[in-house]
């Protein structure tokens, strides 16, 4: 939106003449910031139509010279083969499985941790918080060998557990709990202790329902996280059967090597739940996005 | 004080030579207590004097650094909040905003694992005392402040506590509403007999609703006694000026003789005065404490006057005119009758009821 000064000659100036100059104002500095947002817009957007529109060409338009925006002969043969001819049925029931697992383990985890944090008295509890910060200082992609290490030498790499293991990490989750149940007044605990709740009934049915909406909004996004993950969840698993979707693209090939078209219809159709998914908690997905990086500065 | 049900008076709760200390602050130092069963005490005093610190110990929120508090005779001490068959309504009232009026309620019988069943009845009975029947499926946010204020009650009233604890409960309702909900509370204590103990600031709240009153300054008790007492006999000068409102006016006076029972001031203008005084009290130099009520607005040249001023501001309330007068002694509060005849700038004189006035040492105690 666009200030604009009421002046003195403003007021005195007829009706329509006003207007006529606000629009001006308004078409100019508009005109510049929707220039701006479409070229960003088309920027963002034209590797996904690009990719969109590749799964629907047939393997010889893919590699042919030049740039086609549109199929000249329109095929659903990527499509056909990616859902018949490959493991995608199980890739999604791993990943919906491995992500599921990791969601509700890490929310559960942080709340209890954060409550903890947050809320409990107990020998060590600065330094627990401290270990926390300071975990989260460190990028997962630096650890990536020894979450290796540690998951063979625990027996689980190639299984859907080793997958889930090293994404249990997630202090930022258990730090925004720890605001959150921090900003709770103190009255509600005090008349809960009274009324002879223990603290598992405080976290279960207090602590929690009181802040359903950050339980959410990190869920959506420790879902979608683990949805995308692909690193890790691709060293740890080898066999086809274990694969998440993710890791399932780089499956899709056959005797004759890499088929760009059957490459990017698996791909589209990995992220089509995680697509829904935003578009349905689209608010709680924006809240939880800003709630992180508020912390993460 | 007098127990409901014509039991006899006995202590019901009792704090013994309690200390309550916050690193090097000591918020309450060495302060004994004793609530009688079914009275309605109010703990009374300036914001920071310890009074919501002491409620907050015989709730047991709050550890005691040194001493006992005993319920019923049973050392509570270090027996967690839950045990104590307490209730405590906060100022707050600390509502659980995603629950309904009837699961906030019923949250004490929630978490003590009764049935569905008895959870509904018992919410419904308190419900209905409180009158709270078409609320029971709403939230707090769609109630009035009244209305949570009566579910912040029925949540205490459920667990049937042998105790009732309120810390500063009306603060948070408009003028009118306080009046009300004040009313409520007078006749639930009324209705039910239990032991109630309230936090307060508001001296009319604890003179209108207590039996008894413990006034508290800077951790100590200042004063315990009914609201009459403390008006009437005051026991020193800081209750003296708590307790009234417009609060009593304080000026200095030589004590020219004392005979018994009795002082004979000198008042700043020469005149000398009688004032009762407690047998074997001896000073030379006091403050004289008068409420505006015993200064009566007299014709400068009657020989009554004590007093000259000039009228500053006038308040008319009504039922009352409050005058501020500007004497020889600093500025006095005088209340006079509502009709008043009198006008800002004006010269007034002022007779003093001295029956009524009161001496207060260099140390502050009543003489």
């Amino acid at each position: 939106m666009t200030a604009s000064v009421e002046t003195g000659a403003d007021l005195v100036a007829p009706l329509a003449s006003r207007r006529l100059a606000r629009l001006r104002h308004l078409d100019l500095v508009g005109l510049v910031i929707t220039l701006v947002t479409v070229v960003g817009a088309v920027l963002w957007a034209f590797p996904l139509y690009w990719g969109l529109v590749t799964t629907f060409k047939p393997e010889y338009e893919v590699v042919r010279p030049g740039v086609e925006l549109w199929p000249q002969h329109f095929t659903l043969e990527n499509y056909a083969h990616v859902l018949l001819q490959t493991k995608i049925g199980l890739w999604y029931v791993n990943s919906l499985i491995t992500s599921g697992a990791v969601t509700i383990i890490v929310v559960m985890m942080a709340a209890g941790a954060g409550y903890a944090i947050s809320q409990l008295e107990f020998p060590g509890r600065r330094f627990f918080w401290w270990m926390i910060l300071a975990s989260f200082m460190i990028p997962i992609p630096a650890l990536i060998v020894n979450h290796f290490i540690l998951m063979s030498q625990l027996r689980v790499i190639n299984t859907l557990a080793g997958v889930v293991g090293p994404q249990l990490i997630a202090p930022v989750t258990v730090i925004i709990y720890k605001q959150f149940f921090d900003s709770v007044p103190k009255d509600f605990r005090e008349a809960a202790v009274i009324d002879g709740a223990s603290e598992f009934q405080l976290l279960f049915r207090i602590y929690l329902p009181m802040n359903w909406g950050v339980t959410t909004a990190l869920a959506i996004i420790t879902f979608i996280a683990a949805w995308n993950l692909f690193l890790w969840p691709f060293l740890a698993v080898s066999s086809e059967d274990k694969m998440n979707i993710t890791v399932g693209i780089t499956q899709v090939h056959d005797a004759f090597g890499v088929s760009y078209g059957r490459d990017l219809a698996v791909a589209m159709l990995a992220a089509m739940p995680v697509a829904v998914i935003y578009l349905i908690f689209q608010r709680r997905v924006t809240q939880a996005i800003m709630l992180s990086a508020g912390i993460k500065g | 004080m007098a127990a409901k049900n014509g039991e006899a008076a006995a202590p019901h709760v009792e704090l013994r030579r309690v200390t309550k200390r916050y690193g090097p602050v000591t918020a309450i130092s060495d302060l004994s207590l004793t609530v009688d069963k079914g009275s309605f005490t109010a703990l009374l005093g300036p914001s920071g004097c310890g009074k919501s610190t002491l409620l907050r110990m015989i709730a047991g929120l709050e550890p005691i650094t040194a001493g006992q508090c005993f319920i019923d005779n049973l050392d509570v001490t270090d027996v967690p909040p839950a045990q104590r068959r307490i209730a405590m309504v906060f100022q707050s009232y600390a509502l659980y905003p995603h629950m309904t009026v009837r699961q906030n309620i019923a949250f004490s019988l929630s978490v003590a694992g009764q049935p569905k069943k008895v959870q509904n009845e018992r919410a419904l009975e308190v419900a209905r005392i409180l009158q709270l029947e078409p609320y029971l499926d709403r939230r707090p946010a769609e109630l009035s402040g009244g209305q949570r204020q009566r579910v912040a009650i029925g949540r205490a009233l459920v667990r049937k506590p042998e105790v009732f604890l309120f810390d500063e409960p009306l603060s948070n309702l408009d003028a009118k509403l306080r009046v009300q909900m004040r009313l409520e509370l007078a006749k639930l204590h009324a209705d039910l007999g239990t032991t109630m103990i309230y936090v307060t600031h508001d001296q009319t709240e604890a003179m209108t609703l207590a039996d008894k009153i413990v006034v508290l300054d800077k951790g100590v008790i200042s004063q315990v006694g009914s609201p009459l007492e403390l008006y009437n006999a005051p026991a020193n000068k800081f209750v003296a000026a708590f307790i009234g409102s417009p609060s009593m006016n304080f000026f200095p006076v030589d004590i020219a003789a004392i005979n018994g029972r009795t002082a004979s001031v000198v008042l700043p203008g020469g005149r000398t005065v009688e004032i009762g005084i407690a047998a074997g009290a001896g000073a030379r130099s006091a403050e004289l404490g008068v409420r505006p009520e015993h200064l009566t607005v007299v014709d400068p040249k009657d020989p009554a006057a004590a007093f000259a001023g000039a009228v500053a501001i006038i308040e008319r309330l009504g039922n009352s005119t409050i005058l501020y007068i500007e004497t020889a002694v600093g500025q006095l509060i005088v209340e006079g009758e509502g009709d008043l005849d009198a006008k800002s700038g004006q010269t007034v004189g002022l007779r003093l009821n001295q029956s009524h006035a009161r001496l207060f040492g260099a140390t502050g105690a009543t003489l």
